[in-house]
């Protein structure tokens, strides 16, 4: 309210109204000049010159001083400026050097008044004095300022910048007799008006041509430049020596600069090439506009603040042929919608979060960035209350990592590194691929190889021993497993949780059980993902408990909807079934089901430490007495490998294809496969596994896997003593006759692993280098050269 | 559970992208004040700034990494309606000796008219590629013919979006199975109705990116988009931010199904939508085996998601952008299996969870 109660008294009692709006031009604009009284706005260009009244809801066109049947040169406008005291005086700038006063009170329908034919080429610019009726400067691309007194025919005074092209001329504010101009080789001067002999002042404010000035309307010795190396700065000039207090960084030339009323830092600019928009910045803020105008089409050639007081209407004319007001609330606010925040997740599980100071702040109640210390005091004393500066935004970079152990990927290594896959006996890897997941608290990881070797070895191999040794270490810390299968020998505390939780499994078999071909599936994914809670919660080493609180809850919704089911008398027909029909193979269904129960079986037998052994033979005996073939549960192990991928632990699938062979290849097609090596190979490599990928690579079974490794390297080696390349020969070198393959350090000949500089084709035994750079970073063999070890 | 360590980053503005590098050991920043700021690990676990250099002459919005194979490469886009590529070169100055490393601009990829939005390299197996989407709605596809050279790039791809873009993300699956695939974000708040997530897929047989086709939409600005790392799964998880995170499955319809000629169908559910944040979520990001996400949001928290066994997901975590113990962080805790702190989460999972039962 304060902001508008301010612009009234500005506009002595008639506050501007309007919209955002724009109309169509015969022809691009150059340059456009508001009238005092903000309701009229002059437009020229090469081919057009007319004046636009501002209504409320659209531009009028009043006037065309485009008059004549054979319009001349003089016509061609490269500026406009429409003299601030005078309603009835304008000025242009010509393409071919003119000069040329307009007086709009002149009766005829040619308004022309004067012309000044001095200077030899276009006139870029043309700037009455602010506060003096007659006093109009130009400048020119001949290199020279001239000074007209528009009661006079010819100038009053020459400038000579001594420099190159004149870009900008433009009078002080406040300095009655000062003006700034620009120049093409980035030269900025000011001149005192009564001695044209030398300038005031120079310094060189940007690097190539500067295209534009504007002094600030409040702010004494206060001047924006903008040049065609993007930038845009503000000087103070009332030190001794210009001193640079901001810089904005834009993406494309600069071509006008304008400061806006009643903000003291803000300053719309507008470019020259590529870029179209016109944009608003706070100076305090260099690198992200404040605002952005975008409903040009091609460059914007003009751009002025509709009234000195106002800094809400912006008028523009552009190469696109047409003239716009734009209301500030109606800009797009880039900061908006840039994106405030980033955020990473590592490979270890570690995230990096970048964020919004004050987004943080307000949280973690952390002060915000105290401002830039750049700003002299005196500016920042008086700050506009009309125009709240939102800060200089920064933002918070911090990095969560994961404490070792807990959540981090740390087991994922652990378990490529020490897992076998090939070279022993099958029951041994299972085993000891089993104590290795155990030892990782993967319960259920180590549960599947345990199953794994009794599906697959025979029985006589199996050592009840050895099998209780692994199954009582897996029950001391497999609680979900328990409560997930082995009800008859659940405590009662925990009884009611875990029919709750069978019951909800057994809710999807119900369901399923309708749909014959899916049941496999279906109840594959209930017999894994009851202890699965498992992979899925190492990563942040989550809590079981936290899982079983969301029992209750869940089932909750289950329950009611299947309250006449009891829950024991299914598992158990079933199991008796498979006895009963070890193969029928018209009974699909019965066939798949039984050997997940099965499963289940040596499971819950496995599991239950209380019943051990006894059960654990007894089942393992029972399906062995059935003599069903390994392959009887192919299709089974299928399905569980299928579900590890599925679940985001290739690592298992890959392990168990390999350590399996040939046993479920078959099942699995060869796609799918190459697509669980290559996808673990590539995520071994992002653990720098290389040792543990390249044995993958060359276990693997999948062509297009093997031959990964299989494609040749080649190395071209320097001799150590000649430089010459060396031939096929081996490490003998043709020309010199020396063996290549010395040490540099021991200066023995290096068998096995040799590592040389690409740089001097020096090296040595690895352990020898390797210590050598530690101490220093030349080569060893003293030829001066700075080797790299990395 | 989490160490927060923070950065003393020394951008002169926001900061609006972290990226890791393959091996997670390096760090990228790209700023508002036109820099990049490279970080590296050091043997004590800290990260230290070892190249900060002037990128643009706008705003960066994005900063990348290409494989590693490829050479220590960065890719970063801007406003200033360009996109560069960016390697480090290895040399004898003293910028070694200062722990500095020295980055060199290989090429500026100009064909944007309006800002660069989004870069990103593709999966490695497709050899050294580049898209861009900008401002006016293109997608934009180059490839590197030579991988040895950088400062070659070709444009192979000009794909028409019809909104204005804002973040992509290439589908990661090495699988043959899988075609090469690549899905498209919009922020385009005047178009209401249109969909604000589309994905391309690319054709053998006409060599072209042509969009998938997908029943789902989502008519909210979408600020992010994030494929689940695949890891051998059939199907692809994606997760995109919006006013609220959301998790879908896209299963490819098997092949012999459809007709050869065109894109693959995809069946796609919605597994999970959080509103959690309350905001804007602007950022989401998948940990390595594609079983957590990560999102943040204008509530200045970073949020963890993870799904259960049933396929419900539900929250993991919350940490604040200080890293400083939030009440959600306990849950983390393997001593405290309490819910309570945090009710409106389970709630939400359950939702999830109905809408997982719903679609399996």
């Amino acid at each position: 309210m304060e902001k508008m109660s301010r612009v009234t008294t500005a506009l002595s009692g008639s506050a501007l109204t309007g919209r955002t709006m724009h109309c169509h031009l015969d022809a691009p604009a150059n340059a456009i000049s508001v009238c005092r009284d903000a309701a009229q706005v002059v437009v020229a260009g090469r081919s057009i010159f007319k004046i636009y009244a501002i209504e409320e809801e659209q531009f009028v066109e009043k006037l065309n001083l485009r008059v004549g049947r054979k319009p001349s040169l003089n016509l061609s406008c490269a500026d406009v400026v429409w003299h601030q005291m005078d309603e009835n005086l304008l000025a242009t700038a010509a393409t071919n050097g003119v000069v040329v006063t307009w007086n709009l009170g002149r009766p005829s329908r040619n308004k022309q008044d004067q012309l000044f034919t001095e200077h030899k080429r276009t006139v870029n610019k043309v700037c009455f004095h602010p506060t003096e009726a007659h006093v109009l400067l130009s400048g020119s691309q001949d290199g020279f300022m001239k000074c007209f007194d528009l009661r006079r025919k010819d100038s009053v005074s020459t400038f000579s910048g001594q420099s190159e092209s004149v870009r900008d001329v433009q009078f002080s504010i406040r300095d009655y007799f000062t003006f700034a101009s620009t120049f093409e080789n980035g030269n900025v001067q000011l001149w005192d008006i009564r001695r044209p002999d030398r300038c005031e002042r120079m310094f060189t404010a940007h690097n190539g041509p500067v295209f534009c000035c504007d002094w600030h309307p409040e702010d004494r010795g206060w001047l924006a430049t903008g040049g065609r190396d993007k930038m845009v700065k503000v000087w103070d000039m009332t030190t001794h020596r210009a001193k640079e207090m901001h810089c904005v960084q834009t993406i494309a030339s600069v071509a006008r600069v304008k400061w806006r009323p009643e903000c003291r830092h803000h300053l719309a600019t507008c470019s020259m090439m590529v870029d179209h928009n016109i944009y608003v910045w706070d100076v305090r803020r260099p690198f992200v506009p404040a605002a952005m105008f975008e409903e040009h089409r091609d460059v914007t050639t003009g751009i002025a603040w509709r009234h000195p007081h106002d800094p809400s209407f912006l008028l523009s004319g552009s190469k696109d042929s047409t003239l716009c007001q734009h209301l500030f609330r109606d800009a797009s606010q880039p900061v908006e919608r840039a994106n405030p925040e980033g955020l990473c997740y590592g490979l270890f599980g570690d995230l990096a979060f970048a964020a919004k100071e004050s987004l943080v702040a307000a949280e973690s109640g952390r002060k915000p960035y105290m401002g830039d210390r750049r700003h002299p005091i005196f500016f920042k004393r008086k700050l506009d209350p009309a125009e709240p500066f939102s800060g200089l935004a920064s933002s918070a970079l911090s990095v969560f990592e994961t404490e070792s152990g807990g959540g981090s990927m740390s087991w994922f290594v652990d378990t490529a590194e020490r897992y076998a896959l090939a070279g022993r006996p099958l029951a041994e890897l299972c085993d000891h691929n089993a104590k290795v997941a155990r030892e990782l608290g993967r319960n259920q990881v180590a549960q599947t190889w345990t199953m794994l070797r009794i599906i697959y070895c025979s029985p006589g191999l199996v050592s009840s021993a050895n099998l209780n040794h692994s199954v009582g270490k897996g029950s001391s810390c497999g609680l979900p497993l328990m409560n997930s299968f082995n009800l008859k020998d659940m405590g009662p505390g925990l009884g009611s949780e875990t029919r709750l939780d069978r019951s909800k499994g057994d809710t999807r078999s119900d369901t399923a059980l309708l749909d014959s071909s899916a049941t496999l599936i279906t109840n594959e994914d209930n017999e894994e993902t009851e202890g699965s809670d498992v992979p899925a919660d190492y990563l942040l080493g989550d809590v079981e408990g936290e899982e079983d609180e969301l029992y209750p809850l869940d089932t909750e919704h289950v329950h009611p909807e299947e309250p006449e089911y009891v829950l024991p008398q299914e598992a158990f027909p079933l199991r008796h079934e498979i006895v009963d029909t070890p193969s029928g193979p018209e009974h699909l269904q019965d066939k798949a089901d039984s050997p997940h129960v099965s499963g289940n079986e040596a499971d819950t037998a496995s599991l239950a430490p209380v019943d051990s052994s006894s059960s654990l033979l007894s089942v393992s005996h029972a399906l062995y007495d059935s003599r069903l073939p390994p392959d009887f549960f192919s299709v089974l192990v299928r399905d569980m490998l299928h579900f590890y991928a599925e679940q985001g632990d290739v690592q298992m699938a890959v392990s168990v294809l390999i350590v399996l062979g040939e046993r479920v290849r078959k099942d699995i097609d060869e796609q799918t496969q190459e697509h669980w090596y290559t996808s673990y190979i590539d995520l071994l490599q992002r653990f720098c596994l290389w040792n543990v990928s390249n044995e993958v690579v060359k276990l693997s079974t999948s062509r297009a896997v093997s031959c990964l490794n299989q494609a040749s390297t080649t190395l071209h080696v320097n001799c150590s003593h000649c430089k010459r390349p060396m031939s096929s020969r081996g490490w003998v070198c043709d020309r010199c006759h020396r063996c290549a393959s010395m040490c540099a350090v021991c200066h023995h000949v290096v068998k096995g692993l040799f590592v040389w500089c690409q740089g001097c084709s020096h090296g040595g035994h690895l352990q020898h280098i390797m210590k050598w750079l530690e101490g220093s970073s030349h080569c060893p063999a003293g030829c001066g050269h700075l080797c790299e070890y990395s | 559970m989490f160490l927060p360590h923070s950065i003393e980053a020394d951008h002169k503005d926001l900061i609006h992208d972290v990226s890791f590098d393959f091996h997670g050991r390096r760090m990228a920043t790209c700023s508002s004040d036109q820099s990049i700021k490279v970080w590296d690990k050091s043997e004590s676990g800290h990260w230290h700034c070892t190249a900060s250099w002037k990128t643009h002459s706008g705003s960066v919005w994005h900063v990348t990494w290409a494989h590693p194979e490829f050479g220590q490469v960065l890719a970063s886009c801007s406003v200033d309606r360009t996109a560069a590529v960016w390697e480090e070169v290895v040399g004898e100055s003293n910028d070694k000796l200062r722990g500095q490393s020295h980055w060199v601009k290989r090429k500026t990829l100009l064909d944007s008219r309006t800002s660069v939005t989004d870069v990103k390299f593709a999966p490695k197996h497709m050899g050294l590629m580049l898209a861009t989407c900008s401002a006016d709605g293109i997608l934009r596809i180059y490839e590197a013919p030579d991988v040895m050279n950088l400062s070659q790039w070709s444009l192979q791809h000009e794909i028409p979006c019809k909104l204005s873009c804002s973040c992509i993300s290439w589908n990661p699956s090495i699988s043959p199975a899988h075609y090469p695939m690549i899905a498209v974000g919009s922020n385009d708040s005047s178009r209401k109705a249109m969909t604000k997530f589309q994905i391309f897929e690319y054709n053998e047989n006409t060599k072209k990116y042509s969009k998938a086709e997908i029943l789902m939409t989502v008519t909210d600005p979408v600020h992010d988009i994030a494929f689940a790392p695949n890891l051998g799964r059939s199907f692809h998880i994606l997760a995109i931010a919006t006013k609220d995170v959301r998790i879908f499955t896209l299963k490819p319809v098997r092949k012999e199904l459809t007709s050869s000629g065109g894109p693959t169908k995809l069946e796609i559910h919605m597994v999970a939508q959080f509103a959690n944040h309350n905001s804007q979520v602007w950022r989401v990001s998948w940990n390595i085996t594609g079983t957590m996400l990560a999102s943040a949001g204008d509530d200045g928290c970073v949020r963890l998601w993870k799904a259960n066994y049933m396929d419900n997901w539900k929250c993991a975590g919350i940490l604040n952008g200080k890293g400083s113990p939030v009440n959600g962080s306990s849950q983390l805790g393997n001593s405290n299996p309490s819910l309570s702190s945090n009710t409106p989460n389970l709630q939400n999972s359950l939702h999830g969870s109905s809408a997982g039962r719903k679609h399996s």
